[in-house]
């Protein structure tokens, strides 16, 4: 039996157009406009042009109602009296006092229901009758099909529906209405007892709430304040990109909606006065104009309330974990207590507490959630495929599998994925069945370790029919190849364009045997595909042609009037007449338009993320310029509709590569910028970078003390006390290895670089083994082993070789060269070649350490070589070995800088230019000191840490 | 203490109980706090009459009660007055109006009429005590119908509109500021707490509730309202409550809604020394006993009940649970006939009616009276998970988990509705996001072994295949009291097929004990013994084998076959027992 269960079942969205308080004061309105009278231009007005004015803008009023019937929602922006009166007072000027005191007198002389029955009698009369040919000339009489006149016959219309109860409901709405404008003037004691039950009720929750809630709430509330100061937060964060793939389908009605404005505004001028009686408890700002506009603005309309949850949505998943949590928290509890059956609030909290890293409550909140809409909520705009009136509890699943992986419980995470494939196998559920495969792909990357084997089902064909002998990268490349195709069937646009990423991403980091060469004669060389990386990188940019002409038909008149007067205050400044206001409006349509009509966001944020690869990969791949470009296209294209962690790793790309070419002192200048921008509690990208940037620099200028100290605080980042980031492991050991090679404490360095390398290995980090195979390298290179290093350089380099990684390869070379110059000089001419081979690499993309390396190590190929002799070409040497000072002078590397100057010593000493000899020596010696007894007390830098 | 004057103390307690209970009753009546006059009259006349004062109407009222004590009576009450509890006694309160003012009984017959507003409007100008506590009784009482109203009125597209009570916020105001002045009495204290619940601020309400009933004890309602906000027992435990009688009742009803059914069935059966023909008590104590599973004596109690007050209908829900437990058809049509006759529009009726046509099997009609039920009372916990229950077997599983989520959403605590949401999920195909439910219902109820066992059939499913998650569920059912010893059985199954041939043959033996002692046989038996001989075998415990296999000769089937082969081959062993094998080769 499919029956839906009738007592649960929410009632239908009503269409009704809802009689208030705001509409009979419009209604007022138009019967001044339209009284009938003797002169012209009527009593009250003195011109023609201001009795126009007012038609005009009652047009605007009305035009949102009546627009609002066809788009089955109304009530857009129902202002309060004390606004309307305000907007009155701009639109008519020496009128307004009068349009006012009318106004309110007539509100205020309704004070019995038959006054209504009287009042409704009598704006029939200003109507024109649809036969009524014969028009008096003096007055103006309503045409029934202009839009004020359908305005008008809708409230009458309403009017005479109404019950008895239904009546004298509007007669105590409107003495409340009056009431509250008359009363905004009041004494904030009586206001709150009087009126608002909600604040008291907030205030008791507050008083509930314990501390560390509230000491959080002050962090927020400090941030958020530093946020607006720094003006508009200019870049939207968004979800992880896990989720924000597959929350499509909910994005579509954000869309939808997204015409649907909240006005919030209004609201802000009491929420600060309550926020000034009680600051101890309200924190006066943004939370408190969340909090609230509940009662008073949006909560009108079912359609409203869904579109500040849309927006509310937005905003957690932009802002994450600096999101406030309670005040939302509370505005949905509110919400909730007032409609109970909009379930779509258990998933904003659920949303809410995700971010918040609230697993219990996010278990809770979400189970509540498909308990209550199975899946059907928010959804109705995808045609269902195979649903068959049971619920679609799959894509709870799904959502449940998602949730677990953001909590890093991969395990729970492929269980509950492999039931959500069974369960929509089994409801023959297509599309959904692609989500889901799409979601195992990515715990299967983020978590590609050897024990997710067994998990995964052995109900599905797909991973059946795989030998199960097949290494998790070889099952999630067919996994990734059968989403793929599916999505691509299903023309799931968004799904095949992360799925293109994600195979993107896998093509990067595994590496393949080529499918053309088999048999026997075939070289078994493993190769990662730059090209298929590209290809997979641009087929995911398609989805924006797609969407580029999917407009949003949405587009209506009725945001556009809630536009218009929204900025009523603003064009009513300047004195023009209404018809050239006219063209000012279309400007602001015409904005309002363009941001309509863009690509949905989330399109954009595929868009963006699929940019973020291309710089990621060319990072790897090892083109300097190339990684910058897509970072700088990323900011300038996707900040909008970024999320945070996207568009901090960005910024994180930017800096890390300023550091690299330019030296620390620009980058940490951007630093402190990014820093500003990117306020987050918890542990971010940008804290990341800062660590590196001061571990490198401490290292560089022999703080080996900084430096530990910052390897420590690294280590605190990766512990896996708030889930285990591998990538953030591996980056906290590498470094720990090269602080104690710095302080020549060779075996733990190597040590701790073995097991490094052992659990790369064991996760199948390739690239990552390339790099502590090289750091391996250079360790017995310093530690006076060049033998022993020798394995370990040439390991590298055919790592580096089978993933493409052209820069670090280039660096092997150069480790390689001088291990084998360390081995004697009979082996200058072979590290000089290779230097030479690596050169147009290290030159063209290498950053300032690797270029001053490469040529103070090609110099002491020359000068070791027996067959150079210093007097015949001394400049060669002498050039090199300067422009690596300049170098190493600019990081302040100052153990390489003492070596290129000692060299240059030697080699001026040789020629018996004893001056420079001297000076050379001079700048050796300072260099020396520098590293001995590194000064920090002047250092502005430090502060920083 | 010698025992004679234990028994005068018994009895001057009840005295004084009665005396109090009097007193209370009229004054509470005159408050018109009906339900708490009508739970104190309640008690009253259910304590035992001194034989010397028997008049006939007392015994008749009184006699049934009595074979219930003598069968369940499980201490020696008149020892219960324990020796070193003493009471506070709290001083009856002095009326402040002698006579009642004229406006008084006119506003209070207004009351009684239900005009609530006219009977505020009345009392206006009077600033006595009662009459401020009355008049703002009936505002909120107006206030509260007001709101009901309204609610239909206005239900919007989202289900139920903001309707507030108005009331509340300008009562709140004047009884707070009554408070401070220290001019306000225990009722208004009452009062003061009810509308502090209602308007969300509970901890003020828990004080407030507090400082009446420490005041004035007699008031059941108010009682109540404080159990109702005590969720937790450190918020039970934290409550400075002065020690008069009235606490035992209270924390025998928190007790209850804590789950801590033996506390609160120890301090009922303390009670009843006293309050012996409570029906209130009655009630509770079967309820406590429902609770602990124990159906049979629930159902004596409440026949018992049924005969002393016919037209009860309070509880009744829990007693028609009982009879379709225990599938008494025509008992429970007596029952629903009973109960619509007496009064139909109550949700415990409709509930009852409910149940029978379930058991009869018509779920759409079942559904329907659980609806009505619903339709009269929103928050009836019982009626949602039941019809969650209905629509479990009309297999309308998206409705039944609807349903059984509202009863959750109403009371975070019903296990029942827990469990349900897991089967319900189960049934579909979802046992990973079903063990969630299951979590939740043992976390709640974690002696019941009908939840661990339904979690670990969720662990064995072919989908999920977490047998040594399973294990440790079946343990613990094991370990409470798992009256169809499904637990035992599976245990000893689930080890031997994880090839645990010492652990399966010890769980085996228990179950066998088990079955043993509960004269129980079936297929169980057979496969037990099967196991246990085998296992005895190949460990070369041939006697005990012996015993087995003799044993499995019992039976019909292949098993008797497989037992005369092993035994013959055991004889065969046995008479050679120096030899070895390799020297006879087959």
């Amino acid at each position: 039996m499919a029956s839906p269960p009738q007592p649960t079942q929410p009632p239908p969205m009503t269409n009704a157009f809802a009689l208030t308080p705001h509409k009979v004061s419009v209604c007022l309105l138009l019967q001044t406009y339209a009284l009938p009278a003797q002169t012209t231009p009527p009593f009250p007005f003195s011109s023609v042009s201001q009795h126009n004015r007012l038609g005009l803008y009652l047009l605007a009023l009305t035009k949102v109602s009546t627009v609002a019937k066809v788009i089955s929602y109304d009530d857009i922006s129902e202002p309060k009296l004390e606004e309307l009166l305000n907007q009155l007072k701009e639109i008519s000027g020496s009128l307004g006092h009068w349009l006012i005191d009318h106004l309110t007198g007539r509100l205020s002389s309704l004070s019995a229901p038959d006054d209504l029955f009287s009042f409704f009698t009598e704006m029939r009369g200003i109507l024109g009758g649809l036969d009524s040919v014969v028009m008096e000339d003096n007055q103006v009489i309503l045409d029934p099909n202009s839009n004020l006149g359908l305005f008008l016959r809708r409230c009458i219309l309403t009017f005479n529906l109404l019950s008895f109860e239904g009546l004298c409901h509007l007669l105590t709405n409107i003495g409340s209405y009056c009431k509250e404008a008359m009363s905004s003037c009041m004494p904030y004691e009586t206001r709150l007892l009087d009126e608002s039950s909600n604040d008291l009720e907030t205030l008791s929750e507050y008083e509930n709430m314990d501390l560390e809630n509230f000491v959080f709430g002050k962090v927020n509330e400090e941030i958020e304040a530093r946020k607006q100061a720094s003006e508009r937060v200019p870049f939207h964060l968004h979800g992880p990109k896990a989720l924000s793939g597959l929350v499509e389908d909910f994005e579509n009605d954000k869309s939808k909606l997204a015409d649907i404005e909240v006005v919030a505004d209004p609201s802000s001028k009491h929420g600060d006065k309550c926020g000034e009686s009680n600051a101890y408890i309200h924190p006066p700002g943004n939370e408190l104009r969340d909090v609230d506009p509940y009662g008073e603005i949006f909560l009108r309309t079912n359609w409203q309330v869904q579109g500040y949850l849309m927006e509310q949505a937005d905003a957690i998943e932009k802002h994450d974990s600096s999101f406030s949590f309670n005040s939302s928290e509370l505005v949905l509890r509110q919400i909730k207590k007032l409609a109970p059956e909009l379930h779509r609030v258990h998933f904003l909290r659920y949303l809410n507490s995700l971010y918040h890293d609230d697993y219990f409550a996010a278990l809770d909140n979400l189970h509540r959630y498909f308990d209550y809409s199975a899946g059907a909520e928010g959804f109705d705009s995808v045609p269902s495929s195979g649903s068959n009136g049971s619920g679609r509890y799959e894509i709870g699943l799904i959502y449940l599998g998602m949730m677990h992986l953001h909590f890093g419980h991969p395990k729970q995470a492929l269980q509950v994925l492999t039931e959500a494939v069974r369960f929509s196998q089994q409801q023959s559920n297509e599309s959904c069945l692609a989500y889901t495969l799409a979601a195992i792909c990515n715990v299967l990357s983020e978590f590609g370790c050897s024990s997710s084997a067994g998990v995964l089902g052995t109900s599905f064909s797909p991973i059946t029919s795989m030998d199960t002998s097949l290494s998790v990268g070889q099952q999630l490349f067919v996994l990734l190849r059968e989403s793929l195709k599916r999505a691509e069937s299903l023309k799931l646009k968004r799904l095949v364009a992360s799925n293109h990423l994600a195979l993107a991403k896998f093509d990067l980091l595994h590496a393949q045997r080529s499918l053309l060469s088999f048999g026997p004669k075939a070289s078994m060389k493993l190769r990662t595909f730059p090209i298929n990386v590209c290809k997979e990188l641009r087929l995911c940019s398609n989805l924006i042609s797609e969407f580029g002409y999917e407009s949003c038909t949405m587009t209506t008149d009725g945001a556009f009037s809630t536009t218009w007067l929204n900025n009523l205050p603003k064009s009513m400044d300047s004195p023009l007449l209404p018809q050239e206001n006219g063209h000012r409006n279309n400007c602001d349509a015409h904005r309002f338009f363009t941001q309509l009509s863009t690509v949905p966001k989330s399109v954009l944020q595929l868009l963006g993320s699929s940019y973020i690869m291309r710089s990621t990969a060319w990072e790897m791949y090892g083109s300097a310029p190339l990684a910058r470009i897509n970072s700088l296209v990323y900011t300038t294209c996707f900040a909008d509709a970024s999320s945070s962690s996207d568009a901090a790793s960005v910024h994180a790309k930017l800096i890390q590569h300023l550091a690299v070419f330019r030296g620390y002192k620009e980058a940490f200048v951007a630093l402190k910028v990014a820093e500003e921008k990117f306020l987050t509690v918890s542990k971010s990208v940008i804290l990341l970078v800062k660590l590196q940037l001061l571990h490198e620099r401490a290292l560089h200028r022999g703080n080996l003390k900084l430096a530990q100290q910052v390897c420590d605080e690294l280590g605190v980042l990766a512990s896996s006390v708030s889930g285990v980031d591998k990538d953030l492991k591996t980056e906290a050991s590498l470094r720990h290895a090269r602080t104690l090679l710095a302080a020549n404490q060779f075996s733990q360095a190597a040590a701790v670089a073995h097991s490094l390398f052992c659990m790369c290995y064991k996760f199948n980090m390739q690239v990552q083994n390339a790099t502590v195979l090289l750091l391996l390298a250079e360790i017995h290179k310093k530690s006076g082993n060049a033998v022993l290093g020798l394995p370990y350089a040439l390991a590298s380099l055919s790592f580096c070789q089978s993933f493409n990684l052209d820069l670090l390869k280039a660096s092997a070379t150069l480790t390689l060269a001088e291990l084998w110059l360390s081995l004697g000089s009979n082996h200058a001419k072979r590290a000089l070649t290779l230097i030479h081979g690596a050169l147009p690499m290290i030159l063209g993309h290498g950053g300032l350490e690797l270029q001053a390396r490469a040529q103070i190590t090609e110099a002491k190929c020359y000068l070791s070589d027996p067959s150079y002799s210093v007097f015949k070409d001394s400049e060669v040497v002498l050039d090199l070995l300067r422009q690596a000072s300049d170098e190493l002078q600019v990081l302040e590397y100052h153990e390489l800088a003492a070596e290129a100057f000692y060299l240059m010593a030697h080699v001026f000493d040789k020629l018996g230019q004893l001056e420079r000899r001297e000076e050379a020596a001079a700048s050796f010696k300072e260099h020396m000191m520098a590293l001995e007894n590194p000064q920090d007390e002047d250092d502005p830098l430090l502060n920083m840490f | 203490m010698g025992w004679a004057d234990r028994i005068v103390r018994s009895m001057n307690s009840k005295e004084t109980c009665r005396s109090e209970l009097r007193i209370a009753l009229r004054q509470l009546s005159d408050r018109c706090l009906y339900s708490a006059s009508k739970w104190a009259g309640e008690q009253l006349v259910g304590i035992e009459q001194d034989p010397a004062k028997f008049t006939p109407t007392n015994t008749r009222f009184q006699r049934g009660s009595s074979s219930i004590r003598r069968r369940f009576r499980t201490n020696d009450i008149t020892s219960s007055p324990a020796t070193g509890m003493s009471y506070v006694s709290t001083p009856v309160l002095e009326e402040d109006e002698v006579i009642d003012g004229d406006f008084y009984l006119l506003a209070k017959s207004y009351f009684d009429c239900r005009e609530y507003k006219r009977a505020a409007h009345v009392l206006r100008d009077q600033n006595a005590k009662k009459s401020v506590f009355l008049r703002c009784y009936a505002l909120y009482l107006a206030g509260e119908k007001r709101k009901e109203e309204e609610m239909i009125e206005l239900e919007g597209p989202l289900g139920k509109s903001d309707a507030v009570n108005r009331e509340l916020v300008s009562l709140e105001r004047e009884l707070s500021t009554l408070r401070k002045n220290g001019t306000i009495d225990p009722f208004g204290l009452y009062l003061y707490g009810l509308v502090l619940k209602n308007r969300g601020n509970q901890n003020l309400a828990r004080t407030v509730l507090v400082e009446s009933v420490n005041s004035y004890p007699w008031n059941w309602t108010a009682w109540s309202e404080l159990q109702s906000i005590c969720t937790t027992i450190e918020m039970l435990s934290s409550l400075n409550l002065s020690n008069h009688w009235m606490k035992d009742f209270f924390l025998a009803s928190a007790y209850q809604e804590l789950r801590m059914h033996n506390e609160s069935l120890a301090k009922y059966e303390f009670l009843q020394g006293t309050f012996s023909f409570s029906n209130f008590i009655q009630a509770q104590i079967a309820k406590a006993q429902y609770c602990l599973r124990e159906f049979d004596q629930v159902e004596v109690i409440f026949e018992e009940l049924l005969r002393n007050d016919p037209y009860r209908v309070e509880d009744m829900d829990m007693y028609s649970n009982v009879l379709y437990a225990k599938e008494c058809f025509s008992a429970l049509s007596y029952l629903a006939h009973r109960v619509f006759m007496t009064d139909k529009y109550r949700p415990e009726s409709c509930c009852i009616i409910g149940n029978y046509y379930s058991l009869k099997g018509q779920h759409e009609k079942s559904v329907m009276y659980f609806r009505r039920a619903l339709k009269l009372d929103k928050k009836y916990l019982s009626a949602w998970t039941l019809m969650g229950h209905e629509y479990v077997e009309m297999k309308n599983t998206p409705a039944a988990v609807d349903a059984y989520r509202r009863a959750v959403d109403i009371n975070p605590c019903d296990y029942r509705a827990w469990y349900g949401l897991g089967q319900a999920y189960e049934m579909m195909g979802m046992p990973f996001y079903a063990l969630h439910y299951f979590k939740k219902s043992v976390f709640l109820q974690p002696s019941d072994s009908r939840l661990w066992i339904a979690m670990a059939q969720c662990y064995e499913t072919d989908q999920l295949h977490l047998l040594e998650d399973a294990i440790k569920c079946y343990r613990r059912a094991a370990n409470c009291n798992d009256k169809e010893a499904i637990a035992l059985h599976q245990l000893a199954k689930l080890h031997s097929e994880l090839g645990r041939p010492e652990e399966a043959a010890f769980y085996y033996k228990k179950d066998l004990e088990r079955m043993e002692n509960e004269e129980r046989e079936g297929p169980n038996m057979v496969e037990a013994l099967l196991f246990l001989a085998q296992h005895c075998r190949t460990h070369k415990r041939l006697e005990e084998a012996e015993v087995y296999c003799t044993r499995l000769l019992d039976y019909t089937g292949p098993e008797k076959e497989m037992a005369k082969n092993m035994l013959r081959g055991m004889r065969s062993e046995s008479s050679f027992p120096s030899m070895d094998a390799e020297h006879f080769p087959p």
